[in-house]
């Protein structure tokens, strides 16, 4: 990076810190370190849960992912606004009402001690590890481009942000969140911009969608239906992404404390509601513009060279194995059949283009082929480096320093609310709940060692992640979708099932959750065809139908403690 | 419905159920929008 980078992304970085203990005033105690005093105004609470879903890899993953398989992904979202109406009818009135800190602490008001102890440890357990996969992935790509170290890159991704996320609490991360994504759109509007401006002249945006569009890249609704009827392995199409979507939407932001958190710092439900309904109808749209990014740098490699594999990192890691010679005349040859093929794109010659496209993907396939023997090792997927590798190649200076920057502010905004509310389970279900009665002065103290500890734990995963590979990754991606069915079952029969009592419901978790293991395994193993995003479905639907059946053999009906109404 | 949800009236409109089918609606029209958008580009 030059300096002019160096210099944007170090005054970029150091003014969200400043701002963030700038903001830190906030009382000493437990309403206001996690809540703000719930204080918040919608806007806010709008952007602290747009700034704690969106990622890092959101922000690397998503272009990336529609330059290679379309824009098709957004169906994922259709869910989602869906999901707020009902969070708004029921979720948000009944945790307001209580004044409860976390959701599960609602779990024992309906239920018992043991519902809402097993669900805040599933909580616990599956955020703290997700989290340092959030720190670990976007370091993991900027380390491979960069050269930087690993261990430092984790540090500034997932350490520097604890210092305001200790100091200030819920007030300075919902502060931050908001400045946060004011650059971050800043810069992917001004990214988006170069790439148009990059475009060959006569070839403006409309152009580039049909270009788009012609390579089948603006696929934005598909059915999942073909002529053997309908792929349940399909992951995102318009049924999977509204049913599955939807589920997955309800339980991440009514059941995982890292969302409910962020809508309880609101001023009241008016607010929690504006918020939650804003974010329903911005979300798909701004997911639709970040994928179109990824359909804008495609079109721009139509007319310029494109590189045989995105990750330097892994071309640099052949030419060291086997294949170092066989690598130097397949990268030759590939330079000039690009050459070939730009010169044909620009006199619009489709037929040789297509012939050329498609020996230009053969050389493609033998690189990724190369890069899966076992010998070597490497990562045959390059989709998170396409927009970072455009950014480096073609961007001015101080422009690729702003773009790194969004990239840390991303995973800045998403981690600082998630300790936040791992620290809040930690001392509000587990320490506050089974010690002696604290001061307040001594709970405050207490959350901010436990931000700080989560803040450490989540560095330390990140850097096991890495000196684990993939298969950690994998195994905790599809950790949060075995896990967030059941609990949102169990919240679901909380509200809207009050015959149910506690002893039914923990019983049918267990068995439901084992059931949704089951189906994982059985899917590893080929038996079972199923996209992890009907999980949801599975375990929620599973939950609310089994411990309606087994309330039916107990003897007593339950009276719900804390019923939603 | 409970005292606190009496109280807290729905911005802009009367009832919240307003809301609730805005949201819906708009989302039915971004999908139709895409619709047109995968059709005309494919």
């Amino acid at each position: 990076m030059s300096r002019p980078d160096w210099i944007v992304l170090v005054l970029t970085l150091l003014g969200i810190i400043a701002y963030g203990l700038y903001k830190s005033r906030t009382s000493r105690d437990l309403d206001g370190y996690f809540l703000a005093n719930r204080s918040v105004p919608w806007y806010m609470v709008l952007l602290g849960i747009m700034g704690t879903q969106a990622s890092a890899v959101t922000f690397l993953s998503a272009p990336g992912q529609a330059y290679t398989d379309g824009m098709r992904f957004v169906q994922y979202y259709f869910g989602l606004p869906l999901a707020m109406v009902v969070l708004c009818i029921t979720f948000v009135p009944a945790f307001h009402r209580l004044k409860i800190y976390t959701a599960y602490e609602f779990l024992e008001q309906r239920f018992d001690l043991k519902t809402r102890t097993l669900t805040s440890f599933l909580f616990l357990l599956q955020r703290g590890l997700s989290t340092g996969i959030s720190i670990s992935a976007p370091s993991i790509i900027l380390s491979s481009l960069l050269g930087w170290d690993i261990i430092w890159t984790n540090i500034f991704m997932g350490g520097l942000l604890i210092i305001y996320a200790v100091t200030g609490g819920a007030r300075a991360i919902a502060y931050t969140q908001q400045l946060q994504l004011i650059i971050i759109f800043a810069g992917m509007f001004v990214a988006g911009y170069m790439v148009i401006h990059r475009l060959p002249e006569g070839v403006g945006l409309s152009e580039a969608l049909h270009i788009g569009g012609k390579a089948g890249k603006l696929n934005i609704i598909t059915t999942g239906i073909s002529e053997n009827g309908f792929d349940w392995n399909d992951r995102y199409n318009l049924f999977s992404g509204i049913i599955g979507g939807f589920f997955l939407a309800l339980s991440y932001f009514g059941t995982d404390q890292s969302q409910v958190g962020r809508y309880l710092t609101a001023r009241s439900v008016s607010e929690s509601r504006l918020g939650l309904l804003m974010n329903g109808f911005v979300k798909v749209p701004m997911q639709f513009f970040i994928l179109l990014l990824g359909v804008l740098v495609f079109t721009f490699y139509q007319f310029n060279p494109e590189p045989v594999f995105f990750n330097q990192a892994q071309l640099d890691l052949l030419s060291r194995s086997k294949y170092k010679d066989s690598l130097v005349l397949l990268e030759r040859s590939y330079a000039e059949t690009e050459a070939l093929r730009i010169k044909h794109v620009t006199a619009s010659s489709s037929l040789q283009v297509q012939q050329i496209t498609a020996a230009k993907d053969g050389y493609r396939s033998t690189v990724k082929r190369w890069l899966k023997d076992k010998e070597v090792g490497g990562d045959d997927n390059d989709t998170n480096y396409i927009f970072l590798r455009f950014v480096f190649d073609y961007l001015p200076k101080g422009l690729i320093g702003l773009l790194i920057a969004v990239i840390f502010l991303a995973a800045w905004g998403s981690i600082s609310a998630t300790l936040n509310s791992l620290s809040s389970c930690t001392i509000v279900d587990f320490h506050k709940r089974f010690s002696k009665p604290l001061s307040q002065e001594k709970e405050f103290r207490l959350s901010r060692i436990y931000t700080f500890f989560w803040g450490v734990f989540c560095v330390a995963v990140a850097q096991l992640a890495y000196n684990l590979g993939n298969s950690l990754i994998e195994a905790v991606n599809v950790l949060g979708s075995l896990f967030y069915g059941v609990i949102l079952g169990i919240f679901l029969v909380a509200f809207y099932r009050k015959r149910v009592g506690a002893t039914a419901v923990f019983i049918s978790a267990i068995i439901t959750e084992a059931f949704v293991i089951l189906l994982n395994v059985l899917g590893r193993k080929g038996i079972v065809s199923l996209s992890f995003l009907w999980f949801n479905l599975v375990g929620a639907v599973g939950v609310v139908l089994l411990s309606e059946l087994i309330q039916k053999f107990m003897k007593k009906a339950p009276v719900a403690a804390a019923s939603p109404e | 419905m409970d005292m606190e949800e009496q109280e807290e009236q729905s911005p802009l409109f009367k009832k919240w159920g307003t809301w609730y089918r805005l949201v819906i609606g708009f989302l039915v029209l971004l999908i139709l929008f895409f619709y047109f958008l995968t059709k005309h580009f494919s």
